[in-house]
């Protein structure tokens, strides 16, 4: 019996391959590079519990358990550098809502087709900008001796801040300079979401003789709740992963500004030269864990209010 | 219909908003090409300005005069890697996401699986690195800013979509007439997709166009440098010296003017600036096709 179930399963096997044979050949170039870049660099995971060292390789090098996780939390820099990733990302978390839906939701209001269609190719503009790029706009800004921003203070009669050696102004600054870039993407998808939206709806409401600003509240932001909700869940699942670009991009390595605003990715690429690679892949490790939990967590929830749909 | 005075406030107010962010996200780009199109002298006396100041080509020619090699040399790897980059990927990408488009396939789930699971778990900074430099020997090679970002799982969903847009009849007929799969994708698929191709051909170009993360991690040889990191450099260059830790003029490290380091931001963006126009349409049809599916 069982050995009959296992022949017509290989049977069924070797049908599907002879019919489908090109269609998954024409997969192949892509899992090969999945298998490269993705799957094979698994096996160095093991470099998180080991003393790794070049002449042992991964596998060679002493076993040392858990003691690369431990330094993490008692060497006294993980909760810093946890603090700082959670800080940023909530912080554009909330910001990052409040733009592009606003934004949004302003310019569906704006019938002039022109200016909707002018001022909305500036806001996608940062979006297609680098973090280096961005870096040297930023530099432009809050350079000490003639950017923009001292210049202003100059003329208001305000003491030129040094910003570049002034740590505690930078997370602020690289919170909306993310903004900046993602907000007319973002809003992007929010009017994609507006324009399925049931135009009787608003007719219906103006018949009852609400006013524009009653069918916003109202109807608009309602409906705009799932997509809302979905973007935010993805933020969410994401909320251990710093931007590297963009902190590095724009601080760099300045050693005065970095403590502020270092994040685990930064971190983990600074610590692979100072303080190794087995450590350095203990703490990325642990990113990827917490990664992988909050994103299953934040798809069920996803799938959960959004019908069925996941986030993936 | 007379309008009441809150729906015109409301108006008033959606116009003010939406123009004052459209400057905000505008304005630093005019400032940036204003000042590498002003003299040296005005910009440190009197700072940043909209307009240029004592209006002159002076930087640009001073910088293909005096770098100008590398520069140029920059350029050439930023664009082959990008061509050839974005030829690949798309190539790579289209295949998979049209065989997964295809309802038939029977372990088509089981693809896609392997695909998600990259994008929700990862082994990290270090094993990867590892691995291409030790197995690979990615390091100092143009290849690795290339084959790494060679395949997004995101772009070959988004195309995906696009092709299950295909009504299946056009594929069955040709079944019938013999053609195998690759060449229903060659002769069909392909042709009636030309928005999907150049919306993610698009895409994967921007994205190797502004990458300077692989070059950071495995470039150290100057000639192939693409041109966002030879800019990332000069930043971290000034970065160094203004941070004290560097001393100017102590390495020959020579502190660039204000007015060259933007002059070499404009030319690194200077085809975005060109092409945005033309490509922006299929950016938003991108993103509005990802969005509506999920």
């Amino acid at each position: 019996m069982k050995r009959k179930a296992k022949e017509e399963r290989r049977n069924d096997f070797m049908r599907e391959w002879q019919e489908h044979k090109i269609l998954y050949l024409m997969c192949v170039p892509g899992l090969i590079l999945l298998l490269m870049f993705c799957y094979v660099p698994f096996t160095g995971i093991w470099m998180a519990f080991t003393d790794f060292n070049v002449v042992d390789g991964i596998f060679g090098s002493p076993f040392v358990a858990l003691k690369n996780f431990e330094y993490f939390f008692t060497g006294g820099v993980g909760p810093k550098i946890i603090y700082n990733t959670l800080y940023i990302n909530i912080f554009g978390l909330i910001l990052g809502l409040i733009f592009p839906v606003s934004l949004a939701i302003c310019l569906n209001e704006i019938k002039g087709k022109a200016f909707k269609k002018f001022t909305q190719s500036m806001m996608f503009f940062p979006y297609f900008l680098s973090w280096v790029v961005i870096g040297a706009i930023i530099y432009g800004f809050f350079s000490t001796d003639i950017g923009v921003v001292n210049h202003v203070l100059k003329s208001l009669g305000i003491d030129a801040v040094q910003w570049y050696s002034e740590p505690k102004y930078w997370k602020a600054i690289l919170i909306f300079a993310n903004v900046w870039k993602w907000s007319g993407y973002n809003s992007i998808i929010y009017l994609a979401a507006m324009s399925n939206f049931d135009a009787s709806l608003y007719e219906a409401a103006e018949v009852d003789g609400a006013n524009r600003f009653q069918q916003i509240t109202r109807i608009t932001l309602p409906l705009l709740k799932p997509t809302a909700i979905v973007l935010t869940l993805m933020s969410i699942g994401r909320i251990f992963y710093g931007d590297f670009g963009m902190v590095y991009g724009i601080v760099g390595n300045n050693p005065v500004l970095s403590d502020a605003v270092s994040v685990i990715d930064t971190y983990v690429y600074s610590a692979m030269r100072t303080l190794g690679f087995s450590y350095s892949t203990a703490v990325g490790l642990m990113q990827s864990i917490m990664g992988l939990i909050l994103v299953t967590l934040s798809n069920k929830f996803a799938k959960k209010i959004n019908e069925g749909e996941g986030l993936f | 219909m007379k309008r009441s005075f809150s729906d015109r406030a409301v108006n008033a107010a959606a116009y003010i908003f939406i123009g004052l962010f459209a400057l905000i996200c505008f304005y630093p780009l005019l400032l940036t090409v204003s000042v590498s199109l002003s003299s040296e002298s005005e910009i440190i006396q009197n700072g940043y300005s909209v307009l240029p100041q004592k209006f002159t080509f002076d930087t640009y020619q001073y910088i293909f005069a005096h770098s100008g090699d590398r520069i140029l040399r920059s350029y050439g790897v930023t664009i082959f890697v990008t061509v050839v980059g974005t030829v690949a990927s798309l190539f790579v990408t289209s295949m998979m996401s049209y065989a997964l488009s295809i309802r038939r396939l029977k372990y088509r789930n089981a693809i896609a699986f392997i695909c998600n699971f990259t994008i929700i778990f990862s082994a990290g900074l270090i094993p990867w690195y590892i691995v291409c430099v030790n197995y690979y020997g990615l390091k100092d090679s143009i290849w690795s800013l290339i084959l790494p970002s060679m395949f997004s799982v995101w772009n070959m969903f988004l195309m995906r979509t696009y092709f299950d847009g295909i009504p299946i009849s056009l594929y069955e007929a040709a079944r019938i007439d013999g053609a195998n799969y690759f060449r229903i994708f060659w002769q069909i698929a392909i042709p009636l997709s030309k928005t999907a191709l150049l919306t993610v051909g698009l895409m994967y170009a921007l994205q190797y166009w502004n990458d300077w993360w692989n070059a950071l991690i495995f470039i150290k040889e100057k000639d192939n440098f693409p041109l966002q990191y030879y800019l990332y450099t000069i930043l971290s260059n000034i970065n160094a010296i203004r941070s004290g830790r560097v001393p100017a003029g102590a390495t020959g490290v020579k502190l660039p003017a204000e007015t060259v380091k933007m002059a070499v931001t404009v030319i690194t963006i200077g085809p975005i600036i060109f092409l945005y126009p033309f490509a922006q349409k299929y950016f938003v049809s991108g993103i509005m096709t990802g969005a509506v599916k999920g």
